[in-house]
């Protein structure tokens, strides 16, 4: 599952690297930075899972967005997530609807409620897809670092099972 | 002040749906909008509210104005919306509220797509927004998985097995085999339906809603005008529309849609409850997305809405006779239109073998965007 570049990956880059960012973008299988989630994405190029948190109200929340979405202030911070949870809940893909995706499969696509408490969309690797369950413990790791279309590094966080 | 049977709809379009090779969106809209003008008994000249849905693949811009021109309108009330399933009953909520307010009188909503044979949805940024697509790094693409989700939590809370999401599949495909213009006729079996591999789990190819090309027209006019009119009159006594836009990031919302909100107006507002609606029309994107909604709507306990269909009572002439044309499982899946157009031919006593006797109250639930929005629509035979 952490193999990438061997994978999907290599056709859209493939393709991207011949007609560039406009191509990344449609094709669209990589995180595009804005300004509201550039603390998230900077997080994981340092190995770090960050929240946005409001410092008005205290309200933590994913994804980042340009407000509190709890009282509207505009005064928002990025913090450290422990990037420990549990699965709240999950779904193994069998049929990848995108041409990216059709190698990997089945592969397991998870809500996954932090210890914080906001919940985060990623995958549970390092495990059988059928033994991933509600309820399972997880911790984050760092995919390899890759590059958005206008050239931002990112790493994808992803979860696997944790003994905690 | 209630809208309540002041407006009614008068007139329902529907071309025909499956694989059209050759058609296109807006040609699609435009032969369901003479349709609808013809089952009402009006002309283009009558129409003065366009209410519009774009279709999802090959989007098109400002898509109210350019449907407009295209039927050669010149209408005095314009609405376009956006809110995936819910956006039919939406935008005949809003035509039923301007119709009342008088800022226009006959009042034309449509929809249609190629989403069977035209291209295929965009993903990502063009379509979704920067930064608002991000998820499809994770392999998020496409509905199954976002609902999916949903579902596994559902089953997980309330022991809700694959055969009771099986049996809504089995009995929407058995009303479809008495529908002469649905996609799918062929009925069902169990054995075939857990036979068929998965496609996100817990969802296999028949949870999920068919692809099809087509289009759905309605007209919408006041009361008193609908009763001049060709057909008659399916009064719009109860409409509501509730959102959850935090979808899948709250943890209430996988199993506890905005349904119960939704339909608690709607049905406050047409004075019936739910033992008096004598037919469903389910937006069934999804088989759990139905048992989801009958619980939202007080039909079921929560976690009973599964031991209830696999008892066959959404079935014809069962306790709650639902997606009576197949739905979207099953007839077409266009976006919850079709599931009006059969709501109003129900009332209208025009269905056949498929009709549900002395249908008087019939309730349509739109649901879109993941979780995010709901809308419910209540039609009667009679003005209350
Ligand atoms: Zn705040």
């Amino acid at each position: 599952m952490r193999d990438l570049e061997s994978t999907g990956r290599t056709r859209v880059a493939d393709a991207t690297a011949s007609a560039g960012p406009l191509v990344d973008l449609v094709i669209g299988m990589k995180p595009v930075v804005i300004p509201e989630t550039s603390g998230f994405w900077d997080g994981t190029v340092v190995q770090e899972l960050r929240i946005q948190k409001c410092n008005a109200c205290g309200n933590t929340q994913l994804p980042g967005g340009p407000c509190c979405a709890n009282c509207l202030s505009q005064d928002l911070t990025w913090v450290k997530s422990n990037g420990t949870g549990r699965v709240f809940s999950f779904s193994i893909v069998h049929q990848a609807l995108h041409p990216s995706f059709m190698d990997r499969v089945p592969y397991v696509v998870a809500d996954i409620q932090l210890d914080e408490g906001p919940i985060v969309l990623s995958n549970v690797t390092d495990v059988d897809p059928h033994d991933v369950r509600i309820g399972l413990r997880v911790a984050v790791w760092f995919d390899e670092q890759d590059t958005d279309a206008f050239g931002v590094p990112f790493r994808l966080p992803k979860f696997k099972p944790s003994e905690q | 002040m209630s809208i309540s049977g002041k407006t009614a709809i008068a007139g329902v379009g529907t071309t025909q749906f499956g694989k059209l090779p050759g058609s296109t969106a807006w040609g699609l809209q435009a032969e369901a909008v003479r349709l609808a003008l013809e089952d009402a008994g009006l002309t283009k000249d009558d129409v003065d509210g366009l209410f519009t849905e774009p279709q999802f693949n090959e989007p098109l811009l400002l898509h109210g104005h350019v449907i407009g021109r295209m039927l050669g309108m010149k209408p005095n009330f314009l609405s376009t919306q956006s809110l995936g399933g819910a956006t039919a009953i939406a935008l005949i909520q809003h035509a039923a509220m301007a119709i009342e307010e008088r800022l226009c009188e006959v009042a034309v909503c449509l929809f249609g797509e190629t989403a069977k044979t035209g291209l295929p949805m965009l993903f990502g940024a063009p379509q979704m927004g920067r930064g608002q697509s991000d998820d499809i790094a994770f392999g998020v693409a496409g509905g199954a998985v976002m609902e999916a989700r949903s579902a596994m939590r559902y089953m997980h809370e309330y022991n809700v097995t694959h055969e009771m999401l099986g049996s809504v599949a089995i009995t929407f495909r058995d009303h479809a085999s008495k529908n002469p213009a649905a996609q799918y006729q062929k009925p069902l079996t169990m054995e075939e339906y857990l036979g068929t591999p998965f496609v996100s789990e817990p969802f296999r190819r028949y949870d999920c809603a068919i692809t099809s090309d087509g289009g759905v027209a309605v007209v919408v006019t006041s009361a008193e005008r609908a009763r001049d009119l060709r057909k008659p009159p399916a009064y719009i006594t109860g409409i509501g529309q509730a959102h959850n836009l935090d979808g899948l990031r709250d943890p209430n919302h996988y199993t506890h849609f905005a349904g119960a909100r939704s339909s608690e107006r709607a049905f406050r507002m047409a004075g019936v409850r739910p033992e008096d609606v004598d037919a469903m029309q389910f937006y069934d994107c999804f088989t759990s997305t139905v048992l989801i909604t009958l619980e939202d709507y007080g039909y079921c306990k929560k976690g009973e809405g599964g031991p209830f269909a696999l008892e066959g009572n959404l079935g014809l002439g069962k306790a709650l006779p639902s997606n009576t044309s197949g739905g979207s499982l099953s007839e077409a899946d266009l976006a919850g239109w079709n599931q009006i157009a059969e709501g109003v031919r129900q009332v209208r006593n025009e269905c056949d073998e498929r009709q549900v006797p002395n249908a008087q109250t019939v309730v349509v639930a739109g649901h879109g965007g993941f979780q995010a929005s709901h809308a419910t629509l209540v039609i009667s035979k009679d003005q209350p």
